[in-house]
């Protein structure tokens, strides 16, 4: 018992002498040091008990911040200084212990795991393997509740938007928008009519609408009839990660993404320019109506957003 | 023993020995703890000296001041999305549709006392707790203290790095500010890249499409309890296998691989650690006190339709962001299926690639270098310049990635075409690490012939003749007694006070 | 005395809305047709109407004076102004944009330069009075905020002779930040300003050599002159913004982003989390490390 202690304690039985130079401060001059810590401590116990004045008299957050975070650093700068100039210079050494036992003990060990547990399993094979399937199977079907309560299954949601034949365009305060209201060179987000201040008309409806000086202006062959009087209405959902494009260079004539500046050309059916977005944004269909309302022609003729794998092939 | 006796004030004095009331604690702990000998070798511990090993310390200290910060934020912070009126003392925001997320994140800084302080230096605390661990891990790295025996606690940090990261992000969502809104918008298009399963996934962690009605909840209860669970757990794993296995050191006098050379726990290592730990507190609290972090009330609530230009992550999500702008828009359509690689190779396969390496490192060193010897004393780095290049290299690569998400700000702030900027920081991330490979390599060369492969030169006193001759003889030691390392001595057990009789080895025997 | 105002404002209201809407459509196909290098550049000519409540004319010719509301009030240049505002524009203007301010200089290519005929006060006014023209580098990609160098009165003075040549809209505007409501104009700021000039008013790089410049140092008139006319690259909103909704823009920029309060400490120059990572890093772990670099032994 006492032989093995050493071992794991094998520090000298011996005293050492008060005046043993591993027991000096490292300090040159202990007293102009203990005198400049003093000072230090000092400081600091003023700057806490300042915290605390100011934080009873609610001063700024600055003030709170200064008086704590001065007061900590100069009680740590002195207790640091004490250890490091006043306390025992040392060094001092340990011995490292292999952590690694015999040969025999790890023996010890296994034999232990392999023959008892072994032989257990051996004999009973039918037994440990009705109870490994069990918990096998139980680990795999633990996952289902997990993780199919966490959430509804995507469905059709990722393809469809709240955009059909003949919705309105309105604002974000729900104000349809009407051929007259935009400048050309303006540029407005729009919504389904009634959806502006929902979450599912602000993450996926939403639309960036454009005036540009051409009437009709067609941006791709097949799209001759969507952009009346100018209109030019695009999914504000960046096909690179979803943020909203809703950087617009009148002269440039680009859609810019703010995350990641990717860049669309308005003129050319959104198509990017530049930057890592892979695919155009979809263009919405518009014609205006008897009374001059703008409304979708239909919705979207492909699923908004960053891409993800049921997506499709189809580039546009 | 006979109770009338030991109930008394006196007797209990009487009993306690020599060491008064400590004495007499640590007798009544141990006779039912049985602590004595253990918190005796804990005492005794030897924690080897050197500035690069303090830098885990302030990841632990930084992480302390995370933990009380936080508790505090929680008092005040409500994690729901139900929108409320705000209401409070930031007038641009008064009257506005926010959630209770937002609400409750502007009124803790502004209607709790001290709430302002505390969420800055929580968010300080968060940015410095990522930053030390990298530099902490760089040491460790180039060092080569990841080698056998300490394979598995290289294992644990690297995980612990990947929960910071991710504790971070989850914390930085929570307040559902505009540019915090805009990260949780992007992290849900990187859950939906993966392949297969991206939208099913997507759908679950949100609780349905974006923006979903159960992420702030549940990032809330991953960031608060989950994860910090978690890191709490591996920390203690870390600091229990650090002491287990006893401190690495740098070679030097009387060092070798089967000895530890240092300061005592107890009490030099604790007064400065202690002290390191006061300030490390303060430089944060000092940071929260004048530099503004992520001033939520400006931002604004998120909206999904709304964004501000010049949004980045916090920093150490950043290689993250910048590689997802300099990698070009490759896209797989095919086969009625697409592939994002746009954003599943720089936000999926790149960290995991990353992270993966710096797990299995240790096995592939040990695989090319067929050293699979216990190493307890540390490399200088110019001793290893293929190890040290290969990690200055990845460091190198990091370093570009991070660069490259603040593309529209370099090209702001020195009026340079954003595009071409771009088109730079591309090349530059791919060659950063063929360039800085070979330089460090050099240097590394360089280092050793300078140091004679680690060992001091020494000087030669060069002197005339009386003929007129120089000769060169080595010079003599220069001894300055103040500043010699001493030998090492073990930590006495007791100091021999001269002439006092008590202080003889005989308390040692009566043990 | 009221009654007559209000049927004057009536009729000049269907005078406008009548006359002034086919010119947008007109002045758009001209637009599109008169440029040089793509069949779909925009113009900015009319780009406003003065369908406002409160019109004053001149009682002797008729003309419009002023028109607006509680919150932004339009005031058209004098017409005594005209003949300094000539040779004002002859003597700073007119080697690049011509003497008839049609973007033809005596020996230039047509083409080039911008025609001004019938931009409105309030366009020719913010690019005079912001000190984008005359412009320091007429090479340059975009022109730069700089220190004007014509005093406001000549740049209402050029604005006036300009105008002459084909009266149009914006007039020159004075919000009045008394009926503005902030917290409406940073909700609007976020949805309409923030993508491109940054939710902390800074500015950034855009595409091509293009940037949204600083908001930090505008005056408030000249916030509405860039909404309203939509100088550069910057779209115009007219429409889609009311006045008191511009008001509403204007008071968050000129008090929060101007003078943010910055309760937590210095802004970080507003960059955010870029900033806040150099910071982080160097100062939080960089003094650290020094300190740790003190505490520990040195080899």
């Amino acid at each position: 018992m006492s032989d093995h202690d050493e071992l794991r304690t094998p520090v000298s039985l011996q005293g050492i002498a008060a005046d043993d130079p591993h027991l000096a401060p490292a300090a040159h001059n202990p007293q102009i040091v203990e005198r400049v810590i003093a000072v230090t401590f000092v400081l600091g116990l003023l700057l806490v008990a300042g915290f605390g004045a100011c934080y009873w008299v609610n001063a700024k957050p600055w003030t709170l911040g200064a008086t704590m975070g001065g007061g900590l650093t100069f009680l740590g700068i002195g207790l640091i200084a004490w250890g490091k100039y006043l306390m025992p210079r040392g060094p001092f050494v340990e011995e490292r212990h292999e952590l690694a036992n015999s040969e025999d003990d790890r023996n010890a060990l296994a034999a232990a795991i392999v023959e008892r547990g072994g032989g257990v399993v051996k004999r009973r094979k039918m037994l440990a393997g009705l109870l490994g399937g069990g918990l096998g199977i139980f680990g795999v079907v633990a996952m289902f509740p997990l993780l199919r309560s966490l959430g509804p299954l995507p469905k059709g949601t990722l393809f469809s938007t709240d955009w059909k034949k003949g919705t309105y365009l309105v604002d974000i305060t729900g104000r349809r928008v009407h051929q007259g209201d935009l400048a050309i060179g303006s540029i407005v987000t729009v919504y389904p009519a009634g959806l502006e201040n929902t979450d599912r008309g602000q993450a996926v409806d939403q639309t960036v609408l454009i005036r540009i000086s051409n009437e009709n202006f067609t941006t791709q062959k097949g799209r001759e009839t969507w952009g009346p009087a100018g209109y030019l209405a695009y999914s504000k959902l960046c096909t690179h990660l979803g943020c909203p494009v809703g950087l617009y260079e009148q002269e440039l004539q680009l859609l810019v993404c703010p995350c990641h500046q990717s860049m669309f050309d308005v003129t050319n059916g959104a198509v990017p320019q530049f930057g890592p977005a892979p695919r155009p944004l979809p263009q919405l269909p518009l014609y205006i109506d008897a009374d001059g309302y703008l409304r979708s022609q239909d919705g979207y003729d492909q699923p908004v957003g960053p891409g993800f794998w049921e997506r499709g092939a189809s580039l546009s | 023993m006979s109770s009338d006796v030991v109930n008394t004030k006196r007797a209990k004095r009487q009993t306690a020995g020599p060491y008064g009331k400590v004495g007499n604690a640590i007798n009544e702990l141990d006779e039912r703890l049985g602590v004595a000998k253990g918190g005796r070798t804990f005492m005794d511990k030897i924690f080897p000296d050197h500035w690069s090993f303090m830098l885990g310390e302030i990841a632990l200290y930084s992480f302390v001041v995370l933990v009380i910060t936080g508790i505090f934020l929680t008092l005040y912070y409500i994690p729901s999305t139900d929108l409320v009126t705000y209401h409070g003392s930031y007038l641009p925001l008064d009257g506005q549709r926010v959630t209770e997320a937002f609400s409750s994140s502007v009124n803790l800084s502004f209607a709790v006392r001290g709430g302002l302080l505390m969420r800055q230096m929580h968010h300080w605390a968060c940015d410095i707790f990522v930053g030390s661990i990298v530099v902490h891990m760089a040491r460790i790295f180039f060092t080569g203290a990841f080698r056998k025996p300490r394979e598995l606690n290289w294992t644990i940090g690297t995980t612990l790095l990947i929960l910071a990261i991710v504790n971070g992000f989850l914390g930085y969502s929570l307040p559902d500010d505009l540019v915090s809104g805009t990260g949780i918008r992007i992290a849900y298009s990187i859950i939906l890249s993966i392949p297969l399963v991206g939208s099913y996934l997507g759908f679950w962690v949100f609780g349905g499409n974006f923006p979903g009605t159960t992420v702030i909840p549940r990032f809330y209860i991953l960031h608060v309890l989950i994860v910090p669970l978690i890191i709490i757990g591996l920390v203690g794993a870390h600091l229990f296998l650090l002491v287990r296995q006893k401190h690495t050191q740098f070679p030097g006098k009387g060092r070798t691989e089967k000895n530890v050379v240092g300061t005592p726990m107890f009490p030099v290592f604790m007064a400065k650690t202690t002290g390191f730990l006061f300030v490390v507190s303060g430089v944060i609290a000092l940071l929260g006190a004048f530099a503004q972090i992520n001033p939520i009330w400006q931002f604004g609530p998120y909206t999904a339709s709304r964004i501000s230009y010049a949004v980045q992550p916090d920093w150490y999500m950043g290689f993250l962001d910048g590689a997802l702008r300099i990698w070009p828009s490759w896209s797989f359509h095919s086969f009625g299926y697409t592939i994002p690689f746009e954003v599943l190779i720089p936000a999926v396969l790149l960290p995991g690639l990353l992270f993966n390496i710096a797990y299995v490192w240790p096995a592939i060193e040990r695989r090319f270098t067929k050293d699979n010897a216990l190493h307890n004393l540390l490399d200088r780095p110019s001793d290893r310049p293929k190890h040290t290049a290969a990690g200055v290299a990845t460091l190198a690569l990091l370093g570009m990635l991070f660069i490259a998400s603040s593309t529209d700000v370099i090209a702001n702030f020195f009026r340079l075409p954003l595009n071409e900027v771009l088109w730079a920081m591309r090349i530059l991330v791919i060659i950063s690490p063929f360039v800085a490979y070979p330089i460090t390599w050099k240097i590394c060369k360089e280092v050793q012939a300078l140091h004679g492969g680690g060992k001091r030169k020494t000087a030669n006193v060069v002197t005339r003749t009386a003929l007129g001759e120089y000769v060169a003889t080595p010079a003599p030691k220069y001894v300055d007694d103040e500043h010699q390392e001493l030998d090492a001595t073990p930590v006495p057990r007791f100091i021999v006070e001269g002439d006092e009789p008590e202080s003889s080895g005989v308390r040692v025997a009566d043990r | 005395m009221t009654s007559s105002l209000v049927k004057r404002a009536a009729i000049f209201t269907f005078a406008t809305l009548v006359g002034v809407g086919p010119l947008i459509v007109f002045a758009s196909a001209s637009g599109a047709s008169g440029s040089p290098h793509t069949a779909y550049q925009t113009t900015r000519k009319n780009a406003g109407t003065p369908n406002s409540s409160k019109v004053t004319l001149n009682p002797s010719t008729g003309v419009v004076i002023s028109y607006g509301n509680k919150y932004i009030t339009y005031n058209a240049p004098s017409t005594a102004l005209v003949t300094l505002g000539q040779a004002l524009f002859l003597q700073n203007c007119a080697s690049c944009h011509g003497t008839e301010a049609n973007g033809v200089p005596a020996n230039g290519t047509v083409g080039s330069f911008p025609d001004l005929v019938g931009l409105g006060p309030a366009t020719i006014d913010f690019w005079v009075d912001s000190g984008r023209m005359p412009a320091a580098d007429v090479r340059a990609v975009q022109a730069i905020r700089h220190t004007p160098r014509l005093n406001p009165a000549q740049a209402v003075a050029i604005a006036a002779w300009v105008n002459s040549l084909s009266p149009s809209y914006p007039d020159i505007p004075t919000p009045n930040l008394k009926n503005a409501n902030v917290s409406d104009g940073a909700a609007l700021f976020a949805l309409n300003c923030a993508s491109c000039h940054t939710i902390e008013g800074d500015g950034d790089a855009l595409a091509s050599d293009t940037f949204s410049p600083s908001l930090r140092n505008i005056p408030a008139f000249e916030v509405v002159e860039a909404v309203r006319t939509g100088p550069a690259n910057m779209p115009r909103f007219t429409g889609n913004l009311s006045d008191q909704q511009v008001d509403d823009i204007v008071k968050y920029v000129t008090t929060e982003i101007q003078h943010p309060n910055n309760p937590g400490g210095f802004g970080l120059g507003g960059l955010g989390p870029v900033a806040e990572g150099f910071v982080g890093l160097l100062l939080g772990v960089g003094i650290l490390i020094l300190i740790a670099y003190w505490v520990g032994e040195r080899q």
